[in-house]
């Protein structure tokens, strides 16, 4: 199976701030869900999957190609939904959709057949003649989500699509997006809400002030929590014993969160507990969901 | 109870031909137009411009009916009436106001509006872009300052007293001095709305500051060129819209003399400042966008 994206020692920077930092990460086809808190990278590394950005340093290849070299190709064969507005107020839905569908070289009267068919999938059959001034945000987001399809990309980048939905609104986009999977079309949702994503991707990129925090299956992630460990006495001892098999450990006192991992980790911890002659007082598989590891992360930072 | 789907459309793949940068380049040239013309847009949108579009086309019948019913007079008074550089005349002070209208229309609401994110996200560049943009705009108000010389060519071939084609055959010159003219309009007061919508956010602010760099900057650059300081009349330049009513009178004859003429500058420096004024302007514009892209 080809991946869809591949990034190697990938690092972003604008002037002082690093956006992201020696990044490598591949991702199979599918529905991928990129997350991390605002200002971790996520639009970062979509702008520069784009090729409107150039990397600091490392490489990364989309669909084959890399966006450095050959931007117009990698273009071609994307759709991407903007997080931002980006929907001219005073034009049709079909006349806007159907002209992105021409700026992806579609031939007008093929992209006016597809305008209108976009639009009945996205739910917007009956307001296809509206002016996009008088759309309510949930209607604008999915003009924004047909324009991203309407010329059949091989993949599809959506930034933060359920953004200032109200919740039947954001339901209804996701649906759209897991619909969309159904029809084979490889997407990478961008979302600082982990809910989202859970019920959306089957693949997961975490993305924590830049640092890639974890790249694999949403399936059985609930595997991969982390473990609340107290012991006795020499904390850092232990710690280190454990970071050593390449675990991240983060230490608050006498306690320390040990993770995220497999159920390698326990004996692991007990191993490291015993080498550094400390006494462990308790071992708790914790955290099971997304949110919860995240959150597990940012704590430990 | 479940759901059960009837009929589902589903999505379509497509396999058809994909233009690449040519067609997206294609797309937002028509798009331009259909912008800058309303087309497509609010009724509101297409008031404006088709008004002054229609006005220009009465004014070169009227031009037509005026030569026609002075010819019957008296043939010699003809000579006295204003025709091809006349028109332009008035079609520039026309064409002013709709360039007013168009420039910041093609420009600013796709920067404030976020609709580049959409376009860069496509198989088209920065340059791509703005050509495309600029070749709409150079469309739609070169056709506002040919379609009625045309039309007054052809109105005072039919009047003429040698004959049609006789008129058409010893008029020839027309069909290029009207072009470069127009080109020299063009050239100036779209290097000069481009600049503006780069950097305004408003259409009525860049419009308003399009007209008040013309009007207004061209009185002030000739009053500070009479001033007679040591290199006073280098002001003289700056009036812009001077330059391509400099170059409209070389080809048509002279009207009135405008403040570069004043101030010693022969025609070739105005087209030379034409020249600059649109290379700047192009190169400052790309600049801004590809900061933006």
């Amino acid at each position: 199976m080809t991946a869809i994206l591949e990034v190697s020692d990938l690092t972003h920077d604008y002037g002082e701030v690093v956006a992201l930092s020696g990044l490598s990460l591949e991702v199979p086809p599918g529905v991928t869900g990129l997350v991390g808190a605002n200002g971790a990278g996520k639009t970062t590394l979509l702008r520069l999957m784009l090729g409107l950005l150039h990397p600091t340093s490392g490489a990364l290849q989309v669909l084959g190609h890399d966006p450095q070299q050959e931007p117009l190709v990698v273009r071609s064969r994307i759709g991407y939904m903007p997080e931002g507005d980006c929907l001219p107020k005073d034009q049709t839905a079909a006349d806007f959709v159907s002209y992105a569908a021409q700026l992806a070289g579609l031939p007008p009267r093929e992209a006016k057949r597809r305008s209108s068919e976009t639009l009945y999938l996205v739910g917007l059959e009956e307001e296809r003649f509206r002016f996009l001034g008088d759309f309510s945000t949930g209607m604008q987001q999915r003009v924004k989500l047909a324009q991203a399809i309407v010329h059949d990309p091989d993949l599809l980048l959506l930034d933060e699509p359920a953004s200032g939905l109200d919740p039947e609104g954001r339901t209804q986009m996701l649906d759209l997006i897991k619909r969309l999977s159904s029809f084979d079309i490889n997407v990478i949702v961008s979302s600082h809400v982990l809910t989202d994503i859970e019920q959306t991707c089957d693949w997961v990129i975490m993305l924590d002030a830049g640092n890639l925090l974890r790249n694999g299956p949403l399936q059985g992630f609930e595997k991969l929590g982390t473990v609340l460990v107290e012991v006795l006495e020499r904390p850092e001892e232990v710690a280190a014993a454990i970071r050593a098999g390449g675990v991240d450990v983060a230490v608050d006192g006498l306690r320390m969160v040990v993770g995220p991992g497999d159920e390698t980790i326990e004996p692991m911890v007990m191993a490291a507990a015993a080498a550094s002659r400390s006494g462990l007082v308790r071992m708790i598989r914790g955290s099971s969901s997304l949110e919860d590891l995240f959150l597990n992360r940012e704590a430990a930072t | 109870m479940t759901d059960q789907v009837l009929y589902d459309r589903g999505y379509r793949t497509y396999d058809g031909p994909r233009r690449g940068t040519s067609g997206a380049r294609k797309a937002v040239f028509k798009d331009g137009v259909r912008r800058v013309l309303g087309l497509g847009r609010k009724a509101r949108q297409k008031i404006f411009p088709w008004s002054l579009i229609v006005i220009a086309i009465i004014a070169a019948a009227v031009f037509i009916g005026i030569h026609w019913a002075i010819g019957n007079i008296e043939e010699s008074l003809r000579q006295e009436i204003p025709t091809y550089g006349g028109l332009f005349d008035f079609y520039s002070g026309i064409s002013l106001l709709f360039i007013a209208l168009a420039g910041p229309q093609l420009l600013i609401p796709d920067r404030t509006k976020g609709v580049l994110s959409v376009y860069f996200s496509r198989p088209l560049t920065v340059d791509g872009y703005l050509v495309s943009k600029i070749g709409a705009f150079a469309t739609v108000v070169g056709a506002i300052y040919v379609v009625p010389q045309v039309v007054l060519h052809l109105g005072l071939a039919l009047i003429a007293e040698e004959g049609f084609l006789t008129y058409l055959g010893d008029n020839l010159d027309i069909l290029w001095k009207v072009p470069v003219t127009t080109l020299a309009f063009i050239a100036v007061h779209g290097a000069v709305v481009f600049a503006l919508s780069a950097v305004i956010d408003r259409t009525g602010i860049a419009a308003a500051a399009f007209l008040g760099i013309l009007f207004a900057g061209a009185a002030v650059a000739g009053r500070v060129a009479e001033a007679g300081f040591a290199g006073s009349r280098y002001f003289a330049l700056l009036a812009v819209d001077h330059h391509p009513r400099i170059v409209r009178d070389y080809f048509f004859g002279d009207t009135v003399a405008y403040a570069p003429e004043q101030a010693g500058f022969e025609v070739w420096v105005s087209v030379v400042a034409i020249v600059v004024l649109a290379v700047a302007s192009a190169l400052f514009v790309r600049y801004r966008y590809r900061r933006l892209a």
